[in-house]
C-alpha cells in the first residue's frame, strides 16, 4: 500500500462513460477531478460523481458472527486495525467519452492545474465574472497562475476562509452565445446571496443592468464587515435604488393603449368592457389630467341617469362655467353613454386613482435610462404587484429603444444610442408565471427569445422553478441550481438542466451558498461555493434582535424625557405629562405614563418606594 | 388444489413417521449419555480425560507481546470445483496466510487438480490406490497441502510469533505428511506455536474412554461434539492428557474450549512439544472470539472470508484463463450451463 493515495485504481466493469476507482488509502470527495492512465489511450479526465466507503467487516458481521468490542480491541493489540481494511469507491464520470472502454486496472493519479485550465477557467479575470471557488479543487492549485490566487474570499462555518480551490470565473461574453441566466433554491438555499454576488460583479464590470427588487433587498452600500478593511469595495457610484411611485414613474403621456391596459390591470381585474372604455376613451397623447377629466364627466352625466335630466342641470346652471361644464358632458354622455357601461366606467375610475394615488404618474423613467447609459446597475423597488405593471412598461421601453437603435445602425439610419443591458429579477415566477398570462411575461418571453440579437440578457432567480413559464425556461442556458427541496422543482430542474441523477439527489442537502452551475458554456455542471460577497443585505438583522434593540431603544428615549423629573411623586404626574408636552410635543396619559414607569422599574432603572401617602419613583 | 393439498399431507406424514422414528432411535441410542449428569460427565472427564480449566482472556499488554514477537499468522484454505463426475471436473485451491501485523501482509498460494490431467500428483497414490482410483486422497491432499505450503511461506515472510491453522493438525499429518513435517520442524526450529483451532470437532476421545472403561458397549459411537455439547462453561478448557486420544502419535497434544456462549466445543490443537504453550493459546483463543460467536477466533474467519473461492471468482477465473473450447468440452456440465 503506498501512502498518499497513489493506490488507486480502476475497478470493475468499466465503460467508455463511467468507470468505478477503488483506493484503500485514499477517501474521495464528490466533484473532484482525477486523470485515468489508461496505457492504451493515454490519460483521461474523469469527475468523480459518487463517492463510497466500504468495510467489508464491518457492520462486523462475519459468517453470521457479530464481532464485540473486546475482541476488535485484542486484534488491534495483535496488529490488526479492522479499519484498515477499509476501502474507498468512486464512481468516475470521464469529461470527453473514451473511444475504448477503459482498461481496468488503470492506475489514477490528481491532475495538476495545467490539465485541468482549459476545463475550469473559461475567461480571463477581467472579462468574467468571478463567482466563488470550485469546489474540491484544492488539489490542484499547487502550479495554478498566481493571478488565479487570492482572488476571493468563502464565507463558510460562520467564518471567512482564504481562497483554497481554483476559481470560478463566468464568462460573461459567452452570454453572447449562450444567453440568459436562470437562478433557483428555496428559501435559506443562498439565492438571493449568489444573486448579490453576480450583480456586485456586474457592477465590476460597469455593466449596465436593471435589477427589479420586490424585497428591498438589493441595497449594495452596506460593506461586509467581515472582509478586511483594505480589501472592501465601495459600490456606492455603481449602483442606484428608485422606489416606483417616489423617484421613478411612467410618464402618462407616452403611454400607448395597451401600457394603460396593463397598468390599470395590476390594480384590479379589468373585464372585457372595461377594456373596451379604455380603448374608446383614452386618446392618443392623453395627459393624466385629460383622460382623468374626460371619464370623470362622463360618469358625472351618467350618474344624473338622462339626456332631459342633464339638460335640465343646463338650464339650472348659475354660472356660465358651470353650464359650460355640464353641456360638455352632454356631448360626452351621446358619445359615449351607450357604448361604455357605467359600472365600467366606475370601475376604470377606480383603477386609476388607485394608480395615481401611489405616485406613479407623476414621475418618469429618465433618470433610469441615463443611469444604465452611465454603466450602472439601476435598482427598482416597488411591491411586487407594482413592480410587475412597472416593469411592463420599464422594460418594454427599454428593450424597444436598444432595438430601435440595433434596428437603425443595421438599416444604416442614426438612431440615438441605447446599451446593451442585463435585466435581473428575484422571484422571476411572479413575472412570468406559467400556466396565465400577465403583462410583464410577454414581454420577458419576447426578451428571452430575440433579446441575445439585441444585447439585451436575463437573470432571472426564483424559488419555484416550476412555476416560471416555460417557454423562458428553456432559453435560460444557464443555471444556477441551489439547495432545492420541493420534489416538483428537483424534477422541473432535472428537466430543464444537464444534471445527473446522482447530482440531482444531492440538491436536498446542498450547504446555504453551494451551487451547482450548468452551464452549456462549460457543457457540464460544475460544483461551485458562492464568493463570500462584499456587501450585506440590509435585511440580515435577525428580527428577534431587533424587538429587544428597540425595547431598549424606547426605554431609553422615554428615560432620556423623564430625567430630568426624577424622583417623580406619584401626585406630580399630571404635571410632568403637561411639562413634557409642551417640550417636547408627546402626549402620554397618566395611565400609560405610569405603566412605562413600571417598565424602567422592572428593568432596574428606577426604584419604586412607598410612602404613606403616595408612590415615589427616583 | 385439495387433492394435491392431501397429497402433499400424505408424503410429509411419512415422512414425519420416519423422522420420528429417527428421534426415538437416537433418544434409545443417547439415553445412556444423556441420563448422565452433568457433574456425572463431568466428574468421568476430569478423572479420565484431562483437568478443566478455567481461563482468562489475555490482557492487552500480553496480547502486544504477540504482536513484537512478529504478530500472529491465520492459514486457510478454500476450494471450488466446476463439472460433474470424474474425470470431467476440475478444483482450484486457494492458501491464504495472513498475519495480524503489519501492511500487505497476505501470502495467496493457488493450485488446480483434475483427473484429466494429473501426472503430478499419480505419485501420491500407492498402487494400490491408483488401481481403486482413490481420487479422496488426491483432493484432499491439494487442499491440505496448499494450506501448510501458505503456512511456511508465511513463517518465512513474516516470521510470527503464533501460526493458527483453520482446522485440526492431524489431517495435515494424514493428508500430506511431508508438507506437514517441514512445518512441523520450521516451528520448532524458530520457536514459532503452531495450533489448530477445530471448528467441527470430529473425534470422539471422551466416548472412546467410557468404551474403555465399559460404561459404553463397543458399538456405541459418541462423538465428543455432543458429547461436549452445553457441558462446559463459557471460557472451560478441557486439557486433555497425553495418554488419552491417538494424536499424540503424531506429536500432537489437544484440548476442547467452549469459546463462546454457543454451547460448541471447539478444539484446540498444539504440537506436544510446544504443549506448556497449550494455556496460552486457549486464552488467546478465547481473547480473539468474540462471545456471542459461533465460537471461532475473529481472525479465523477474517482469513476464511479473504480466501473463500466464491463461484463468481471460479467463473471469472475460469472463463478468462481457460479457452472457450477446454471449458465447454470438457467441463461444463448440463447444470453448469445454466450459468454460462
Amino acid at each position: 500500500m503506498v501512502i498518499g493515495g497513489k493506490d488507486m485504481k480502476v475497478v470493475g466493469v468499466t465503460t467508455c462513460q463511467e468507470i468505478y476507482i477503488g483506493s484503500r488509502s485514499r477517501n474521495f470527495r464528490m466533484n473532484e477531478f482525477l486523470i485515468i492512465q489508461d496505457s492504451y489511450q493515454g490519460d483521461l479526465l474523469g469527475e468523480v460523481v459518487e463517492a463510497q466507503t466500504y468495510n467489508r467487516y464491518i457492520p462486523l458481521n462475519i459468517n453470521g458472527d457479530l464481532a464485540d468490542n473486546h475482541v476488535l480491541e485484542s486484534l488491534r493489540a495483535i496488529g490488526y486495525d479492522i479499519d484498515e481494511d477499509t476501502i474507498y469507491i468512486a464512481k468516475i464520470r470521464l469529461v470527453n467519452e473514451a473511444s475504448y472502454p477503459v482498461e481496468t486496472g488503470s492506475d489514477v493519479r490528481i491532475p495538476e492545474f495545467s490539465e485541468v485550465k482549459d476545463l475550469m477557467i473559461k475567461s480571463s479575470l477581467e472579462e468574467g465574472l468571478i463567482l466563488g471557488e470550485i469546489k474540491n479543487t484544492d488539489q490542484m492549485v499547487k502550479d495554478m497562475d498566481d493571478e488565479f490566487k487570492d482572488i476571493l474570499y468563502t464565507f463558510e462555518n460562520n467564518e471567512l476562509n482564504e481562497q483554497k480551490g481554483i476559481p470560478f470565473i463566468f464568462n460573461l461574453r459567452s452570454m453572447h452565445q449562450y444567453p440568459h441566466i436562470g437562478v433557483f433554491g428555496g428559501s435559506g438555499s443562498g439565492k438571493s446571496f449568489g444573486l448579490r454576488v453576480i450583480l456586485e460583479e456586474l457592477m465590476k464590470l460597469s455593466i449596465p443592468t436593471i435589477v427589479l427588487d420586490p424585497h428591498f433587498e438589493m441595497d449594495f452600500s452596506q460593506e461586509g464587515e467581515y472582509i478586511p478593511k483594505d480589501l472592501r469595495k465601495d459600490f456606492s457610484e455603481k449602483f442606484k435604488c428608485f422606489q416606483v411611485g417616489y423617484h421613478i414613474g411612467v410618464k402618462f403621456e407616452e403611454l400607448s393603449n395597451q401600457d394603460l391596459k396593463n397598468l390599470l390591470e395590476s390594480s384590479g381585474r379589468m373585464s372585457d368592457s372595461m377594456n373596451n372604455v379604455v380603448d374608446i376613451l383614452f386618446k392618443t397623447r392623453d395627459s393624466y389630467l385629460s383622460f382623468h377629466e374626460r371619464l370623470k364627466m362622463l360618469m358625472d352625466a351618467q350618474e344624473e341617469g338622462s339626456l332631459d335630466k342633464i339638460i335640465n342641470k343646463i338650464n339650472a346652471a348659475t354660472t356660465a362655467q358651470e353650464r359650460k361644464g355640464w353641456e360638455r358632458r352632454k356631448e360626452i354622455f351621446l358619445n359615449y353613454d351607450k357604448i361604455c357601461p357605467y359600472s365600467s366606467v366606475k370601475g376604470i375610475m377606480w383603477r386609476l386613482n388607485r394608480l395615481n394615488n401611489e405616485g406613479i404618474f407623476s414621475k418618469d423613467i429618465r433618470e433610469v435610462e441615463e443611469n444604465l447609459k452611465m454603466g450602472k446597475l439601476v435598482v427598482i423597488q416597488g411591491s411586487t404587484r407594482i413592480l410587475q405593471v412597472f416593469s411592463t412598461y420599464l422594460l418594454n421601453n427599454l428593450y424597444h429603444k436598444r432595438r430601435e437603435y440595433k434596428d437603425a445602425q443595421y438599416k444604416g439610419i442614426a438612431e440615438d444610442y441605447f446599451p446593451p443591458f442585463i435585466i435581473v429579477t428575484d422571484e422571476a415566477h411572479n413575472f412570468a408565471p406559467k400556466g396565465y398570462e400577465s403583462p410583464s411575461k410577454s414581454i420577458l418571453r419576447e426578451i428571452s427569445q430575440e433579446g441575445r440579437k439585441y444585447g439585451t440578457f436575463l437573470i432571472l432567480a426564483t424559488q419555484r422553478p416550476t412555476l416560471l413559464d416555460e417557454t423562458i425556461t428553456a432559453q435560460l442556458n444557464t443555471k444556477f441550481i441551489f439547495r432545492t427541496v420541493r420534489a416538483s422543482d428537483i424534477q422541473t430542474i432535472k428537466e430543464e438542466t444537464d444534471i445527473t441523477e446522482e447530482e440531482s439527489r444531492r440538491l436536498p442537502y446542498l450547504k446555504s451558498g453551494d451551487v451547482f452551475i450548468s452551464s452549456a458554456v462549460m457543457g457540464r455542471t460544475v460544483f461551485v461555493r458562492v464568493r463570500a460577497s462584499d456587501t450585506t443585505s440590509p435585511h440580515i438583522e435577525n428580527p428577534f434582535d431587533e424587538l429587544v434593540r428597540n425595547k431598549s431603544d424606547d426605554e431609553e428615549k422615554f428615560y432620556d424625557i423623564i430625567k430630568n423629573s426624577i424622583p417623580i411623586n406619584e401626585p406630580d404626574i399630571i404635571y410632568i405629562i403637561q411639562d413634557i408636552e409642551k417640550e417636547t410635543g408627546i402626549t402620554y396619559t397618566v395611565e400609560v405614563f405610569k405603566e412605562r414607569l413600571e417598565k424602567l422599574v422592572q428593568s432596574g432603572r428606577l426604584k419604586k418606594e412607598s410612602t404613606p401617602f403616595y408612590d415615589v419613583y427616583r | 388444489m385439495e387433492r394435491k393439498g392431501e397429497n402433499m399431507y400424505k408424503v410429509s406424514k411419512e415422512l414425519k413417521d420416519r423422522t420420528k422414528e429417527l428421534n426415538e432411535k437416537l433418544k434409545t441410542k443417547y439415553n445412556k449419555v444423556f441420563q448422565m449428569s452433568k457433574n456425572e460427565i463431568i466428574s468421568y472427564i476430569e478423572e479420565n480425560i484431562g483437568e478443566i480449566i478455567k481461563l482468562e482472556s489475555l490482557p492487552l499488554e500480553e496480547l502486544k507481546k504477540y504482536y513484537e514477537k512478529g504478530g500472529i499468522i491465520g492459514v486457510d484454505g478454500s476450494k471450488n470445483r466446476i463439472g460433474s463426475a470424474s474425470p470431467h471436473f476440475v478444483e482450484l485451491y486457494q492458501g491464504l496466510a495472513k498475519c495480524t501485523k503489519g501492511q500487505d501482509s497476505s501470502v495467496y498460494k493457488g493450485d488446480f487438480y483434475t483427473p484429466l490431467y494429473n501426472e503430478e500428483e499419480k505419485n501420491i497414490l500407492n498402487e494400490n490406490e491408483v488401481k481403486t482410483n482413490s481420487e479422496e486422497k488426491i483432493l484432499n491432499y491439494k487442499l491440505s497441502k496448499i494450506e501448510v505450503d501458505a503456512a511456511l511461506e508465511g513463517i518465512n515472510k513474516f516470521n510470527p510469533s503464533v501460526v493458527m491453522m483453520d482446522g485440526s493438525l492431524i489431517r495435515y499429518n494424514i493428508e500430506c505428511n511431508n508438507e506437514w513435517i517441514k512445518l512441523k520442524d520450521e516451528c520448532e526450529k524458530r520457536k514459532i506455536i503452531l495450533i489448530g483451532v477445530i471448528k467441527e470437532i470430529e473425534t470422539s476421545i471422551i466416548g472412546n474412554s467410557m468404551i474403555k472403561n465399559k460404561i459404553l458397549k463397543d458399538y456405541e459411537i459418541f462423538g465428543d461434539r455432543e458429547m461436549l455439547y452445553g457441558l462446559l462453561e463459557y471460557k472451560d478448557m478441557i486439557l486433555i492428557e497425553t495418554n488419552v486420544g491417538n494424536k499424540n502419535e503424531a506429536g500432537l497434544s489437544s484440548a476442547f474450549i467452549r469459546s463462546s456462549f454457543s454451547p460448541t466445543a471447539i478444539g484446540l490443537d498444539i504440537l506436544e512439544s510446544q504443549r506448556d504453550c497449550i494455556i496460552d493459546m486457549g486464552r488467546l483463543v478465547v481473547s480473539l472470539t468474540a462471545e456471542n460467536s459461533r465460537g471461532v477466533p475473529l481472525w479465523l474467519d477474517i482469513v476464511d472470508k479473504e480466501v473463500k473461492i466464491s463461484d463468481k471468482m471460479m467463473r471469472g477465473i475460469l472463463e478468462t484463463a481457460l479457452d472457450r473450447e477446454i471449458l465447454e468440452k470438457l467441463f461444463i456440465s448440463e447444470r453448469d450451463k445454466r450459468w454460462l
